[in-house]
């Protein structure tokens, strides 16, 4: 029988790099967990609270995203769209060709990966480096992010420092503190020498136009203090009221993200240099990205929209911890990939159709998210949508013949009572696909069917 | 995942017990119509009762669910309360439906039944008001709150009740928000999946060596208690009703 | 042909017109999501401090003990500006302190004073503004950074720092020295920016 894709890479990952992902996603729930229960006697409240206004913010999208487009300008900014990920990319190769710039510093952005935005930039002959010390790695590998905010989950540290000696960045040291002093000395020489810095964000305020980066490692601020052209991407989503809904969510993302109570640094852009404030780039341009998301808006799973990027429904989730990122096939593993991946991919719903179904629904993302995305709903109705469009779905018993017995309660009491018989022969002969797999590793308990039937008939005679 | 804030908590109750009671567990639904008889409850066991349809809801095939779920609408007719031994078949009626139905004319039957819907343990602290369960269970146990309770007062009433008991000892383990890895037809779909969560589980709910694996859930007991048979490692688990039933019994 | 604006806003619309409803924006209070241990917290300044090392920032109020913690650092070169030479006059020990800043030095400037734009009690983190710290790289590059923060722009909570956001075109707030856990999970500070953070309250 076919076997479910990520059934597939989960079985063939390395054991190794299972257990990496595991512990290092269950230790990240951990302190979450904690720094929550310090901080808040009711943090579910808190959740609920912003998952309100991150859904209160996609549902006026029409009236935020203009007032984010007149605020960005009134500060100075160049407002850009672009519907697809290709205009994506060529609206930044645009501005960079227009300003003649040839090397680009990276900070760590999500829908630059959904984009596929450095391969854009290296065929237009533009240098573009990823700053943050996992995102380097990854790009040197020709890798893929596993994690959402870590995205190097699944190496060691023998990797990296392979990895590093190939790129001379130094003889073979697997010392992690010795790594990264390596990456400090690398960079700074990238920073300097780039002609642009490009960003996300993680919040757009539409009344003030200001745009919210949150870090740890300094390198969004490094690609804003040294190049002097800033080209930020953002997805038309990420736009919110004003700045007073910022002391809900960065309270919430920082501890949901890493267990911090906010990440070292917070940063908020509000347009570029001025006369007499001359330090940051002396450009700034941001380029609001659709790529489907206006069809997500119009979809039943619109509250995937509300996500802030956290990555503790990748750290809880019992299936993630198994397959690890890259099984998910797309650039948002874990949950929320599994409700945002096949809906990102569009026209393209069915390859990606089977992401929701490798879920045991246990509602742990739910728990955790802290904008209350329903996420086992959404996997639920992405489930409808791809049994309705026929996405192939290996391994899934089809239920027909299942709602007719269950319809029909006489012939679900003969069936109850007949089945009887599967007690009498060795089931791991029969040729039944769907009972194959769970016999494998586990036992059946003994058929009782019509047994309790018949008990509470003979009680209610008494 | 959260539930109506005002349910009938009368004591005439319509009781579902399960396809997998009805398949396999008839013990536990024998225990679950012992205790809320001794709660004081008359229990209705409507005969044409099926399967509350979560097989084919979790399996995407929506039209096919909702014909499982019509049959049980006229099953369960009237204002009743509808007790339901099994964490996940209580939230399929309550919460899965009417998201099944969401956009179908006779949603507001099925959103009927789910405001009569009551989880076993949930019934019995919530709705009944009992605080503390009579009579003796001298064991340790390890307890598993069941995935489909989370965001509902199951697993805490249940908790509750066994934590009452007189000699019971509830132990904590690892990482315990995780689940099962059963997860219906997943457990088929994902057999490699499913099964290293299980072990995981497993693991941690026998590391400190408790004398019974105690669950709101058949279906997650049939899995943890499937896998451990398989593995040459045998546990013994219990519903936490067969307990509550146990200990009326050597109340005496 | 329309433009990518035109599209994007009328798929937006199309996608929200059919809504029969729209969830309303909540209303909440400022204090909403304030750490419930806060209320204990009387005074601000010592909050700040509390904070601030508990995230990894050295606090100091007075110059001497900052000065004496850089040379036990190896600190040798020093970068403190223009308005705070009354600053540079307690630190003739070490081996050079310039009051230019400049992309050349980049790598050579062991430690820099700016003046932060205020600070934060609740999370313990410094605030710069680009009116505050004229240069980003200076209070970026150097492995030592001293924020000065006047006592009297210590903000109380974080919803107090959002509420008097100053118009300048770039605030950060600090809260620790750069660090990292990409590797193995195993936390490494100081990767692209200061790998001592600290903050000399006057």
């Amino acid at each position: 029988m076919a076997e479910q894709k990520v059934e597939l890479f989960a079985r063939r990952l390395d054991r190794g790099v299972q257990q990496a992902v595991h512990s290092n996603s269950a230790a990240g729930t951990e302190k979450r967990y904690t720094v929550l229960g310090t901080d808040y006697s009711a943090p579910d409240d808190l959740r609920r609270l912003a998952g309100q206004i991150r859904q209160h913010a996609i549902e006026h999208l029409d009236t935020y995203l203009e007032q984010a487009e007149q605020s960005l300008k009134r500060q100075g900014a160049h407002v850009h769209y672009a519907v697809t990920a290709e205009d994506a990319c060529r609206a930044v190769s645009d501005i960079l060709q227009k300003a003649g710039a040839k090397k680009v510093v990276k900070s760590k952005s999500m829908i630059s990966e959904e984009i596929h935005l450095n391969d854009h930039l290296g065929s237009v002959g533009i240098e573009s480096v990823e700053t943050d010390l996992g995102e380097y790695i990854i790009q040197i590998d020709g890798d893929h992010p596993s994690h959402i905010v870590k995205p190097i989950i699944h190496k060691n540290r023998r990797d990296i420092a392979k990895s590093f000696e190939r790129e001379g960045l130094g003889d073979y040291n697997d010392d992690p503190e010795t790594i990264t002093r390596r990456a400090r000395v690398f960079m700074r020489d990238k920073y300097l020498q780039a002609d642009a810095g490009i960003t996300g964000a993680n919040f757009v305020s539409a009344e003030t136009g200001r745009l919210v980066l949150v870090t740890n490692e300094g390198n969004s601020r490094f690609c804003l203090a040294a190049p002097k052209i800033h080209i930020a991407l953002v997805g038309i989503e990420k736009v919110i009221p004003s700045d007073a809904e910022l002391a809900v969510l960065l309270n919430l993302l920082g501890r949901s993200a890493t267990g911090q109570q906010l990440t070292v640094y917070t940063e908020f852009i509000n347009g570029p240099a001025r006369t007499d404030r001359p330090s940051g780039p002396q450009e700034m341009h941001v380029i609001f990205v659709d790529n489907e998301r206006s069809q997500i808006l119009a979809s039943d799973c619109r509250e995937i929209l509300r996500c802030i990027r956290c990555g503790a429904c990748l750290n809880v989730c019992p299936v993630y911890r198994q397959a690890s990122g890259h099984a998910y096939r797309s650039v948002y593993p874990g949950p929320v990939g599994a409700v945002l991946s096949p809906l990102l991919a569009g026209k393209n719903f069915k390859q990606l159709a089977d992401l929701p179904k490798a879920s045991s629904l246990c509602g742990a993302c739910n728990e955790v998210c802290p904008v209350d995305i329903p996420i086992p709903d959404l996997l639920l109705k992405l489930r409808n949508r791809g049994h309705e469009e026929h996405a192939p779905s290996p391994g899934t018993p089809p239920m027909g013949a299942f709602a007719k017995l269950a319809s029909s309660p006489m012939l679900w009491r003969f069936a109850m009572k007949s089945n009887k018989v599967m007690n009498l022969v060795p089931l791991e002969k029969l040729p039944l696909p769907y009972l194959q797999p769970w016999l494998k590793t586990r036992t059946l308990p003994e058929w009782r069917g019509g047994e309790f039937r018949s008990w509470m008939k003979d009680r209610r005679k008494k | 995942m959260t539930h109506s804030p005002s349910r009938p908590n009368g004591r005439t109750v319509q009781l579902m017990a399960t396809c997998l009671c009805d398949a396999f567990f008839d013990d536990v639904a024998k225990a679950t119509v012992e205790v809320l008889e001794h709660a004081g409850c008359e229990v209705e066991f409507p005969e044409n009762q099926t399967c509350c349809g979560q097989p084919a809801f979790n399996c995407g095939d929506w039209p096919a669910s909702r014909e499982v779920m019509r049959h049980t609408t006229r099953v369960f007719e009237g204002d009743k309360p509808v007790i339901v031994p099994s964490g996940s078949c209580a939230a399929m009626l309550f919460h899965g439906a009417p998201l099944e139905f969401e956009k179908e004319k006779d949603l507001p039957t099925v959103q009927k039944l789910a405001n009569r819907t009551w989880e076993l343990a949930d019934f019995l602290v919530n709705g009944l008001g009992i605080e503390k369960w009579p009579g003796r269970f001298p064991a340790r146990i390890a307890f598993h709150r069941a995935c489909h309770t989370r965001g509902t007062g199951s697993g805490e009433a249940a908790l509750k009740l066994l934590q009452s008991i007189d000699g019971l000892e509830v132990i904590p383990f690892g990482e315990a928000e995780q689940c099962c890895g059963f997860g219906g037809t997943f457990s088929v779909s994902f057999p490699h999946v499913s099964s290293s969560m299980g072990c995981l589980k497993l693991e941690h709910m026998t590391a400190s060596n408790p004398d019974f694996i105690v669950s709101g859930d058949m279906s997650c007991l049939m899995h943890l208690g499937g896998l451990a048979d398989r593995g040459g490692q045998p546990v013994k688990t219990l519903h936490f009703v067969q307990i509550l039933q146990s200990a009326l019994h050597r109340h005496g | 042909m329309s433009t990518a604006r035109e599209q994007i806003f009328s798929s937006v619309r199309a996608a929200l017109a059919p809504l029969p409803e729209r969830t309303a924006r909540p209303v909440f209070s400022k204090d909403v999501a304030e750490p419930h241990w806060l209320a204990a917290e009387a005074d601000s300044l010592a909050l700040f401090q509390k904070r601030a090392e508990a995230t990894g920032t050295k606090c100091f109020t007075d110059m001497e003990s900052c000065a004496a913690w850089l040379r036990s650092q190896g600190v040798r070169t020093v970068y403190i500006p223009a308005p705070l030479t009354r600053l540079a006059a307690l630190c003739s020990e070490f081996s050079e302190v310039t009051s230019e800043y400049t992309r050349a030095r980049v790598n050579e400037i062991d430690a820099a004073f700016t003046p932060a734009a205020g600070a934060i009690a609740e999370s313990g983190s410094i605030i710069l503004s680009d009116e505050s710290t004229p240069d980003r790289l200076a209070a970026l590059a150097p492995w030592h950074h001293i924020a000065l923060v006047s006592r009297a722009e210590i903000h109380r909570t974080i919803a107090d720092a959002l509420a008097a956001m100053p118009d300048d075109p770039n605030l950060i707030w600090v809260t620790g020295p750069s660090k990292t856990a990409d590797v193995e999970g195993i936390l490494i500070q100081g990767v692209h920016g200061p790998g001592a953070q600290a903050c000399l309250i006057l």
